[in-house]
């Protein structure tokens, strides 16, 4: 703005003063237009006082009798002055604002209420915007599904609205051939289609969309088909949702959503259930249910059982955990119904009860010793327990869990119902079965097909492709150009979720609003606005759509208000008790019936969701290609897991290249050992090897290798959720490092040792007896000497004295603090090779560590962020001093002073300092969004960053700060009003966005606060505490509540004695 | 000036006395218009070292350190590797010329100055890695105590600091006390010169050394007061380098062994690089008659000797994890000997320990290529001793989730490869224009110097 007014002022100084100038060269001369009387009367000292009016200060020479000094003076300015020619500026064109937008303060974030749909579920989010820019997710309190927490795709959901691979044209693909359109030219191709298929009353016409709960989109899309009554609306995902939905047709002759109190349930059993994982249904909101009665404090515990193939989250979390196979759950289940059944009072309307079944693996003495536990506990728990089954698990397995805990008397009390609004009459591949018929027998004209990507994501045996590109017209609307788009007539480019208006619903049924936060970047549109298009809406605004669906908003107030909280107050779905039909005998076939083990030919495998990309649709998202998953810490790729016996038995070792044989289709990938696994159970998580996926995930039109093997060719209309009669062949280690952050390379023997010997006091754990018998055993875990110290530490901390303290009986390993904290703090990506050389740059990290046999092994887990240490190692071994403790206890780093020695690592006990090996910014460094560059991809790139956290350049060495600008933020913010920090005002982002509250941060010189409290606690205790670091991150010690009829009595004395050494 | 194939220097010293021979024997190979083909080989060899040298220390500015093979949690690999290695070389040469003068070792006069020289040398090799180890090799000024507008100042408690002002204390010392001692040697070459340009050089750098009585006097004091100087940085260059280790509290690292123990390796590491460079020595340069077997026999002593210390060190690093008790301190020692790297700290084993026991036999001893073999194998065992005290350490510290294996790529190799290459063209360039012996004191000492008998 300055700018401009400067230059203006410029020209009219160099301008006037010509004016009197010219008019004053004759005495007589009077002026028509005068601006003074004394002007007009041209006296001689006006006359005199024009002619100097732009001269220099008045004591100074003019430059016309230069002295030597003077000359210099002169010259040396105009030599000076020359050079400035030299230099050139930018010229920015500045619009200000003419009033400032209400509640906007230029470089202050702020946050809107939003809401990211996945399978039909929306979870509430906050986004933070940052001079127009979203840069960082946190989850919405307010939200049932969230309660303030994020997952990891969701805190990267905001790289992937930067992505440059996003698609920004509407593009056709007529005869094979791409052509790069617009909007306008579909709206146009769209009208002449619309004319036809009115004719035909929507005939030839399907639509081919992503679940949706958005009640907005309903409505266009009833009035779409209102339009169309011959078109047809076909759903479908890959993420399985059919179990559910048919398991309560079974049960109840009808659909219902099946909704669990974790918070209340004394006894949780999961069946191949990752009950607490952000992709099961509510999954974040049952993590802090499930992990609220786990504290010891308390005085009472929860006791989890987990019947699983694979290690999942809650097996993590479980006391007792039994491996099977995901194909024998049934029998499992039928099993504890038939025990239960016959002692418990059951009701006679529920039913006979199940035969026990005639398998082979229920007479093996573990698993039947197990069961009998477990129908013990669940018996003596009546109304306090709850079993859960898994989503890709049969129609009959969530039959038989409805009754039995309708048996147990859970319903009601920890096992709710609601309707189910979304469940469909068949299942999603079936209607997609469906689909390909028609589209092979020519009966569609035009797909439309909404988000999603079948063509990839669809079982291999359908062909989808090949059908898809029978359709006349076909039209994918996506973020990205992807493997459906290629086979498509058209593609159009879809808007991220935050650049949307929309609403959607929570599990249970709450309704959130979608606003966006920034324009479309790419000029995309929503599934909402494509579909009112098509409904004859020429020029439709998401705004109004969504406005006009929920006319209970019609006032300001009260739209501002949805806008505010994210949610819709009693909105949720009403709890029914629907009536349990009495469920016949189940039927078990040969493999639900078989043995534990198995070998080639026996094995079966299991279809999961990636953890992290979903079923591929996050594939390009670097932080979650990055993010180390929860149990194999490998990124960038996907593996087939073992378990280590199934391994030994095949010949298979720790990351073999395999070849996976179902039927006729095979895959070739790589295989890892996974301890805990279930024997002759293998497993593979689906959305990896896309092959037009972007720069990140795979893009083979570019040479850019696919990330992982692509499932999805295995997995057929049959073998659709789990595969059997597998079989697995080694070819011998893989031709790469596997770019996996712990355990890289063998442990061997010696290392094995070595961390079995020094777990212990690493992950300190105790049984709940323990614990009440001797709340201090976590201190007796290590002996050590006096700690004691050579001099007064230089620091008093009489302010603040920030700390930490984590949960590890409540951390699940889900990571979202991992990619919350890559969010926040701009943590770079360093690719696959420099993960597998051991470069990744996470500063937060959650070690996982296996405790017993392989085969029955349990996993601990533990977030390991800086400790920041008052006694800091790094900080006495820098020679230049680039990390400094400041007086509030942080170990600061000062990246301009660092030189990159690395000896601050070296001598850090923890290995939480990560350093640039190159520049892993290069394409961004430099550029801000208001940075003019000749590469848009840079830019756009560059708005993902955190302006309040330095971007990192080469040769610096950084770790984590316990997010110094977040304590910084609320710091100013309440000293300028003079008050004092409250406890839990300031949320470091890996805090903020975990699900189960595990980690607490506040200041440890306030008795009162959150942090101070649980770091009295017996048990917590400082990691390696004994090297005299005084770290201010405190751990609290794992307690678990084994039932006491599965420990033998012997071991349980064992255990006790080494651990009380 | 062809080359010849023959070697000028075969032929006996000119002269009519032992002085006159000494002069001849040792100043032809300066003043020769050709050197023998293998000097040129070398030096060849030498200059393709030294290209590898600056082209890998060039790819790795240009493209950050990740080109070499550091990573987490070995974050010192290569670079510190082998600045340790040459800092340890050049201990030989302030021995052989310090301690060894201030005890009257009188044999040291044949061999002390190239071992002086050889020990510059490798402090020029060992100077470059830590500037050029650190993430922004541009910066490596942070780390001196310099006056600056961005009131920086280093941090002393750092041994990295301490390093610094260690090492370069160390190399001005000994360029110091070799520039000194060549002295008189220049003066020979001044008035032996018999071009206008070998006089001018020459006689700058002799600093206008007449001989008289006087000069020798100031000479001799000299002498001494740096020798003293010189003798503890002996002791102290190599304990403040272990420092960097002894202090962090990395198992492995964390012990008080360490300064007695890399002071032996160092002296043992560079008696076995000035072995191994006499050698070849004596034999391309006709140095028979001043570097003896009886000089080869005594040097093999002195690395046997230091060899037991070094092997009596690696036995009692081992009893003391043991006796400590702790856990991490036991574990970084048996994973030392049998876990992923078991490999180098045998390898370093073999080379550091064992082999140099053949030197118990005269005829090992006496047998100038056996020495030279035997010192090239302490050579490998030394380098050894740093990659296993550093790397293996590193690679298993407290917490197991951490673990790593530290794997060089080619550029580590080729910037270890090409250091070499830096030091050998110093070298070779040392044996063609320099005094390789020093003739003053040679003559001295030898029997001719005694004409009117012991004084």
């Amino acid at each position: 703005m300055s700018s401009i007014s400067d230059k203006k002022r410029l020209s009219v100084l160099s301008n006037s003063p010509s004016a009197p100038a010219s008019s004053g060269t004759g005495e007589a001369a009077r002026p028509t237009y005068w601006k003074s009387l004394a002007e007009l009367e041209q006296s001689p000292e006006f006359l005199e006082l024009a002619a100097r009016e732009f001269a220099a200060p008045l004591d100074q020479e003019p430059p016309n009798s230069p002295g030597r000094r003077r000359f210099m003076q002169v010259m040396g300015a105009s030599m000076s002055l020359a050079g400035l020619d030299a230099c050139r500026w930018r010229e920015d064109k500045i619009l200000p604002l003419s009033r400032r937008p209400e509640g906007t303060v230029p470089g202050s974030s702020r946050y809107f209420a939003t809401a990211m749909e996945l399978n039909g579920n929306a979870v509430g989010l906050y986004a933070s915007s940052y001079d127009g820019r979203p840069i960082k997710i946190e989850g919405n309190p307010a939200h049932p599904d969230s309660l303030g927490a994020a997952s990891a795709y969701h805190q990267a959901s905001v790289l992937g609205l930067y992505d440059p691979d996003r698609s920004d044209t509407v593009v056709t693909r007529a005869g094979g051939a791409r052509t790069a359109s617009s909007w306008a030219k579909f709206g146009k191709a769209l009208g002449e289609l619309s004319g036809s298929l009115r004719a035909s009353g929507g005939a030839g016409l399907r639509v081919l969309a992503e679940r949706s709960s958005s009640p907005a989109l309903a409505e266009q899309k009833r009035r779409l088909l209102a339009a169309f009554p011959q078109a047809k609306w076909v759903t479908f995902e890959p993420i399985s949702t059919d179990g559910p939905r048919a398991g309560s047709v079974l049960s109840f002759g009808k659909a219902y959503r099946t909704h669990y109190a974790l918070e209340a349930a004394q006894i949780i059993v999961t069946l191949d259930a990752d009950v607490v994982h952000p992709t099961f249904p509510s999954g974040m909101a049952n993590a802090r249910a499930l992990t609220k009665n786990r504290a010891a404090e308390a005085g009472e515990m929860s006791r989890i059982y987990a019947i699983e193939s694979s290690v999942s989250s809650t097996g993590g979390l479980s006391d007792h955990r039994l491996a099977v196979k995901s194909s024998l759950i049934k029998a499992v289940l039928a099993q504890l119904d038939a025990a239960i059944s016959a002692k418990a009072n059951a009701l006679p309307e529920l039913g006979a009860a199940q035969d026990k079944p005639a398998a082979e693996f229920l007479k093996e003495a573990k698993v039947a010793k197990f069961l009998d536990a477990v129908a013990a506990d669940l018996l003596a728990n009546v109304g306090k327990s709850v079993v859960v089954p898994g989503q890709h698990q049969p129609a009959e397995v969530h039959a038989l869990a409805h009754r039995l805990n309708a048996i147990l008397g859970n319903v009601g009390r920890t096992v709710f119902y609601t309707e189910d609004e979304l469940a469909e009459e068949q299942s999603d591949v079936l209607a997609l079965k469906a689909l390909t018929e028609e589209l092979g027998a020519g009966k569609v004209e035009t797909l439309l097909v909404i988000g999603g990507n079948p063509v990839f994501t669809a079982p291999s045996d359908l062909a989808f492709g090949d059908a898809l590109a029978k359709a006349k017209t076909s039209i994918h609307l996506s973020l990205y150009e992807d493997e459906t788009s290629l086979r498509s007539s058209w593609h159009l480019p879809a808007a991220h979720y935050l650049e949307s208006w929309g609403d959607g619903r929570a599990w249970n049924g709450t309704v959130s609003i979608v606003q966006p936060l920034i324009a479309p970047l790419h000029g995309g549109k929503t599934a909402l606005e494509l579909v009112a298009m098509f409904a004859g809406n020429a020029q439709p605004n998401g705004l109004e759509l969504v406005r006009a669906t929920h006319p209970e908003l019609g006032s300001e107030h009260a739209w501002r208000r949805a806008m505010a909280s994210g949610v819709l107050d009693g909105t949720a779905s009403a709890r029914v008790e629907p009536k349990l039909k009495p469920l016949g005998k189940v039927a078990l076939g040969e493999a639900e019936l078989g043995a534990l083990g198995g070998g080639n030919g026996k094995l079966e495998l299991v279809f999961a969701i990636d953890p992290k990309i979903i079923d591929g649709r996050f594939a390009n998202n670097a932080w979650l290609q990055e993010l180390p998953e929860s149990m194999t810490k490998l990124t960038w790729d996907n593996a087939v897991m073992i378990s280590p016996r199934t391994a030994k038995e095949l010949g298979i070792k720790d990351a073999d290249s395999v070849t996976v044989n179902v039927g006729n289709r095979q895959l070739t990938l790589l295989a890892l050992i996974a301890p805990g696994h279930a024997d002759g159970s293998l497993k593979i998580t689906l959305g990896h090897g896309r092959t037009a996926a972007g720069h990140v995930g795979g893009l083979v039109s570019e040479s850019v290798d696919p990330v992982g093997a692509n499932a999805y060719a295995l997995r057929s209309l049959e073998a659709y959720e789990l595969a059997t009669g597998v079989s697995v062949q080694s070819h011998g280690t893989v031709s790469y490092r596997v770019a996996s952050t712990q355990d890289i390379y063998t442990v061997g023997e010696i290392g094995q040792q070595g961390t079995q010997e020094r777990l212990p006091e690493l992950v300190r754990e105790g049984t709940f007896e323990e614990y009440k018998k001797n709340p201090k055993f976590v201190e007796e875990v290590v002996e050590h000497n006096p700690l004691l110290s050579l001099w007064v530490p230089p620091v008093s901390y009489d302010g603040h004295k920030w700390g930490m303290s984590i949960d590890l009986n409540k951390c699940t390993g889900c990571s979202a603090c991992v990619t919350a904290c890559q969010a926040e703090n701009n943590i770079p990506v360093v690719g696959k090779e420099n993960v597998a050389k051991g470069r990744e740059m996470l500063w937060l990290r959650v070690d996982r560590y296996y405790k017993g046999e392989p085969e029955d092994a349990e996993v601990a887990f533990q977030p390991i962020p800086c400790q920041q240490c008052e006694n800091a190692p790094c900080e006495q071994v820098c020679p230049v001093g680039a990390t400094m403790h400041s007086h509030e206890g942080l170990n600061d780093m000062v990246y301009n002073r660092c030189i990159g020695t690395r000896y601050c690592s070296n001598n850090c006990p923890y290995k939480v300092r990560r350093f640039n090996y190159f520049n892993y910014n290069i394409d961004t460094i430099g550029i801000t969004p208001y940075t003019p560059t000749d590469d848009p991809k840079a830019k756009v790139k560059a708005m993902v960053f955190n302006p309040e956290v330095t971007v990192r350049s080469r040769g610096v060495m950084e770790k984590c700060t316990f997010c110094v600008q977040r304590i910084q933020n609320v710091k100013i913010k309440a000293k300028n009003v003079k008050r004092p920090i409250e406890d839990g005002e300031i949320k470091t982002a890996c805090q903020q966005t975990c699900p189960t509250g595990a980690i607490v941060f506040g200041d440890l010189n306030d008795g009162k606060a959150q942090v101070a409290g649980l770091q009295r606690l017996p048990r917590s205790y400082a990691l390696l505490g004994e090297l005299n670091n005084k770290p201010r991150v405190q751990y609290l010690a794992r307690i678990k509540n084994p039932n006491p009829a599965l420990t033998p009595a012997e071991a349980n004395a064992e255990a006790s004695k080494t651990e009380h050494g | 000036m062809a080359i010849s194939d023959v070697n000028p220097f075969e032929a006996p010293p000119v002269g009519d006395n032992m002085f006159a021979r000494i002069t001849d024997n040792v100043s032809r190979i300066a003043e020769t218009a050709t050197p023998p083909r293998a000097w040129y080989i070398a030096f060849g060899v030498a200059q393709l070292l030294l290209l590898m040298f600056f082209g890998s220390l060039g790819y790795v500015i240009w493209n950050g350190i990740g080109a070499w093979g550091n990573m987490m949690p070995v974050a010192w690999g290569f670079p510190i590797v082998n600045f340790v290695f040459w800092i340890g070389i050049g201990h030989a040469g302030t021995l052989i010329s310090a301690v060894l003068f201030l005890f009257r070792q009188n044999w040291r006069t044949a061999i002390n100055r190239f071992a002086e020289a050889m020990t510059i040398f490798a402090v020029v090799c060992a100077g470059i890695f830590p500037g050029m180890h650190i993430g922004r090799p541009w910066l490596p000024y942070y780390m001196f105590p310099i006056p600056n507008q961005m009131n920086m100042w280093p941090q002393f408690r750092s041994p990295l600091e301490w390093d610094v002002f260690a090492v370069s204390t160390y190399a001005t010392v000994s360029i110091l006390f070799w520039y000194m001692g060549m002295i008189p040697d220049f003066a020979t070459f001044r008035d032996r010169a018999t071009t206008t340009v070998r006089r001018v050089a020459y006689g700058i750098v002799a600093m206008g050394w007449r001989g008289s009585s006087r000069q020798w006097h100031v000479y001799e004091r000299a002498y001494l007061i740096l020798a003293a100087l010189a003798t503890p940085l002996v002791l102290s260059v190599h304990s403040v380098v272990s420092f960097d280790f002894a202090t962090a509290q990395l198992p492995g690292w964390h012990t008080t062994i360490f300064p007695p123990y890399f002071v032996a390796g160092a002296i043992f590491g560079g008696f076995a690089m000035v072995v191994t460079l006499a050698v070849p020595a004596r034999q391309f340069f006709g140095l028979k008659r001043i570097i003896t077997i009886r000089h080869l026999e005594l040097m093999n002593k002195v690395i046997m000797a230091t060899g037991l210390i070094v092997g009596y060190a690696y036995g009692m690093e081992f009893f003391v994890a043991w006796y400590s008790g702790n856990k991490y301190e036991v574990f970084a020692f048996v994973n030392r000997a049998f876990g992923p790297y078991g490999w180098a700290y045998w390898t370093m084993i073999s080379c550091n320990v064992l082999f140099p026991q053949l030197h118990w036999f005269p005829k090992v001893r006496t047998n100038p290529w056996a020495t030279l073999a035997i010192g090239m194998i302490v050579n490998v065992g030394m380098w050894f001793e740093r990659f296993v005290i550093i790397c293996t350490s590193l690679s298993r510290d407290f917490l197991p989730s951490s673990w790593g294996y530290f794997v060089p790529t080619p550029v580590d190799l080729m910037t270890l490869g090409g250091s070499f290459g830096l030091f050998f063209t110093l070298f070779l360039l040392f044996c063609r224009y320099l005094p390789m012996v020093a003739m003053a004191e040679v003559k001295a000492f030898s029997p001719a110097g005694h004409a009117h008998g012991d004084h």
